[in-house]
């Protein structure tokens, strides 16, 4: 079984090194094949694993696997070793599966692309990356795969480095991420100072039995849900997730909505026992979770570019996840997290098979009337977006309902606050979803429609899709084609009261501290399915009128300036940080540096020039002076003795 | 102990060692210079020995063999200097010889 979950980790990484190492010796689609084949192994691996573990009783099914002491200092020694449980195995099968299908998608989105293989070694690196993260069997190993992730997103994201954007989204995302590693690294540095350990299985009983102070553990958490907020773009470390969408679409896919983002969400169940035994920082995630869903909804009212409504749109699913795991509903935490990966990868990649078509084009006001011409797509993205806004029986339905069933039962001011926030979203999540939906694919077909369709409009669409899919090459559709199906059945894995295999699943590696019941369940349901329909409802009078759903005037301005986040940050940090790196060039680095640099260069030569001049080459001279420094040193030996 | 006091045989090797020191300081001639420091070289081999006769231990003969090896191959490089310099025919003399002077 073990031999399943290492495969599943060292394949894309063997993919990755051999793409690189094989350099042009290898062809673009081999490249390519390599890539996809590996990630896929991975998955049979995970498969493998998987049908073990479920076969094992519910109470044991913590499988760690160590290969060899990867690092010993003194006491403290850190074993290379993976975590084999329902959580990282939950998370291995959405990233290899999921995460293959998107590597395949590339296959046709990148294709004539130049520095394929680049960008195919990255994704295995990506997915290897992102396995060592979720399997990793101690807190380092988990900040390794962390950092890693971090790493193999700012070279995705800035994949095309000819393009200024990227490569600045690509170094705004990794100083973003980077805020979370440094205060996850040093609330780990203090895990270490007081238990002198990074086990999980130590660490966590040491926070749930109380042998660590309350400031301590309260620091650790606040640590670790620095990361979390960081890597998981939630508020205020949100602004690198937008600009990340500079890079190719199946990237945005895979990093930012299926896997990378949601590992904050996976930091937060994993080390449950830490955030349990810190309550408050614990509920502050349900509140971060809960603010970032109603802003980043608002955001993605006003937004034109079609990847970024869906970025803001995934940073507000987050915020539901983070909301679900802040109360201790890890279960639904988790479960959103699996069809969040579903529907969030399938509304990236048919945005791409779009993008793709139109040649580029991100601009949803140069879109429209796309419904015709690419049906295909249409049927695939109104899935996507259905399941998104949470309409039954759709996958999104099943798991946000739940966030928001717990939140309920969670109760108090708190639970009921957070109910609010993600009916809210609810609401906005409708609104933004189909108002991208409605722009997109309804209404006369745009001049540049028309163009990229080959010059006829709706008419001759039959005769179009003669000719096999027009819409994109088969390697795009079929991917597109199997998230559609899992977007559309996948919540299927827990109906409440009825069929929960889903949440069984889960709790028997991490008990959940609210569980709602039924009547809660359908209740919410009922309200939620309501709202969010009059969200569609508000999108499509909107759209029937020709006119936004957010009117101009200030309250738009702010909206269309994300809410002068980056203005803010720029002005609170970045702003006096170049005035002071200013100030210390002109006034210490030029005059004192390297004016004294200059100095010290001309005072050594000088005493230079005067030493070489007693060096004669007068052989008879030397040879006079040591012979009366000798008869010195005598004269002083004997006189001293 | 047989033969002169060990003074005497200090004495020998002080008035060659200042034999050689003067020959080192005064002559022009490399291949001369080459010789005093040879002079000087055996003055401290005949302490060492003449030493190593008053403490009755070889260490002093010991470190005279030794010194006498590091001569020998100091007298090679040395000779083949001098050998160097007469193909180039360049004056023997080492107050010309000045390339060194910094």
């Amino acid at each position: 079984m073990m031999a399943g979950a290492w495969l599943c980790l060292l394949a894309p990484l063997a993919g990755a090194l051999l793409i690189t190492l094989a350099g042009t010796h290898i062809s673009r689609s081999t490249a390519a094949l390599i890539s996809t084949g590996s990630v896929f192994v991975g998955f049979a691996g995970a498969v493998v694993a998987f049908v073990k573990v479920a076969g094992q009783s519910p109470d044991n099914r913590e499988n760690l696997s160590t290969a060899y002491t990867w690092l010993g200092v003194g006491q403290f020694k850190v074993p290379m070793q993976i975590l084999v449980d329902p959580i990282s195995l939950t998370m291995m099968l959405i990233i290899t599966g999921v995460g293959g299908l998107i590597v395949w998608y590339s296959i046709g989105y990148m294709k004539g692309e130049d520095e394929e293989r680049r960008y195919f070694a990255y994704m295995a690196f990506f997915v290897f990356a992102m396995l060592m993260l979720v399997m990793g069997g101690n807190l380092l190993l988990l900040l390794v795969g962390w950092g890693l992730v971090g790493l193999a997103s700012y070279l995705l994201i800035g994949f095309y480095h000819d393009r200024p954007e990227a490569v600045a989204a690509a170094k705004k995302a990794f100083i973003m991420n980077a805020i979370g590693d440094a205060t996850m690294a040093l609330g780990l540095f203090l895990l270490i100072a007081k238990t002198g350990t990074l086990d999980f299985s130590t660490t966590f009983y040491d926070a749930s039995t109380g042998q660590l102070s309350s400031s301590t553990v309260n620091l650790v958490a606040l640590g670790l849900l620095g990361g979390a907020v960081a890597k998981s773009a939630q508020l205020p470390l949100h602004t690198w997730l937008p600009d990340a969408m500079e890079g190719p679409t199946p990237v945005s896919a895979l990093i930012h909505a299926a896997t990378m983002v949601t590992a904050g969400v996976y930091l937060i169940v994993r080390t449950h026992s830490i955030f349990e035994a810190a309550p408050n920082v614990q509920h502050l995630s349900a509140i971060i979770g809960g603010v970032t869903i109603v802003v980043a909804g608002v955001i993605a009212l006003v937004q034109w570019d079609i990847k970024r409504v869906i970025a803001y749109s995934t940073m507000s699913q987050i915020g539901y996840m983070f909301m679900a795991a802040g109360i201790g509903a890890y279960g639904y935490a988790m479960f959103h997290l699996m069809t969040h990966a579903f529907f969030k990868a399938l509304l990236f990649l048919s945005a791409g098979v779009i993008i793709h078509h139109l040649a580029g084009e991100q601009d949803i006001r140069r879109m429209g009337g796309l419904r015709k011409v690419m049906p295909y797509t249409h049927a695939a993205f109104l899935v996507g977006a259905l399941a998104l806004a949470g309409i039954p029986p759709l996958s999104g339905f099943w798991s946000k309902d739940g966030i928001i069933a717990s939140a309920l039962a969670e109760g108090g001011a708190l639970g009921y606050t957070l109910v609010a926030f993600g009916l809210l979203g609810a609401l906005l999540t409708g609104a933004y979803t189909f108002r991208l939906y409605y722009l997109v694919f309804h209404g006369p077909p745009s001049d540049l429609v028309l163009e990229h369709s080959g010059g006829h409009g709706a008419d001759d669409v039959a005769d179009h899709e003669a000719h096999g899919h027009a819409e994109g090459p088969l390697s795009m559709l079929i991917p597109v084609g199997v998230l559609t199906v899992l977007a559309a059945i996948g919540g299927l894995l827990v109906i409440p009261g009825v069929w929960e295999p889903f949440l069984n699943w889960i709790d028997s590696a991490v008990e959940p501290l609210v569980t709602p019941t039924v009547a809660q369940e359908y209740a919410t349901s009922v309200v939620a399915v309501t709202i969010a329909a009059v969200g569609i409802w508000l999108a499509r009078r909107a759209f029937r009128e020709a006119r936004e759903l957010v009117a101009d005037g200030a309250v738009r301005t702010t909206l269309e300036h994300k809410l002068y986040f980056d203005e803010a940050y720029d002005a609170l940090f970045s702003r006096p940080a170049q005035l002071v790196a200013n100030r210390l060039r002109d006034d210490v680095e030029e005059p004192i540096v390297q004016g004294s640099l200059g100095e010290i260069g001309a005072g050594v030569s000088e005493v230079a020039g005067g030493t070489a001049r007693l060096q004669s080459g007068l052989l008879r001279s030397y040879a006079l002076v040591i012979a009366a420094s000798v008869a010195v040193l005598v004269v002083v030996f004997v006189a001293v003795r | 102990m047989l033969g002169p006091s060990t003074t005497w045989y200090l004495a020998v090797a002080a008035v060659l060692f200042g034999i050689g020191t003067t020959g080192v300081i005064l002559r022009r001639s490399p291949l001369i210079v080459l010789l005093s420091l040879e002079i000087m070289l055996n003055a401290s081999n005949l302490a060492l020995v003449g030493f190593s006769r008053h403490f009755a231990s070889v260490d002093g003969q010991v470190f005279a063999i030794s010194v006498m090896a590091v001569a020998a191959a100091e007298v090679c490089v040395g000779l083949g200097l001098i050998v160097a310099f007469t193909r180039r025919k360049m004056a023997l003399d080492v107050d010309t010889l000045t390339e060194l002077r910094g």
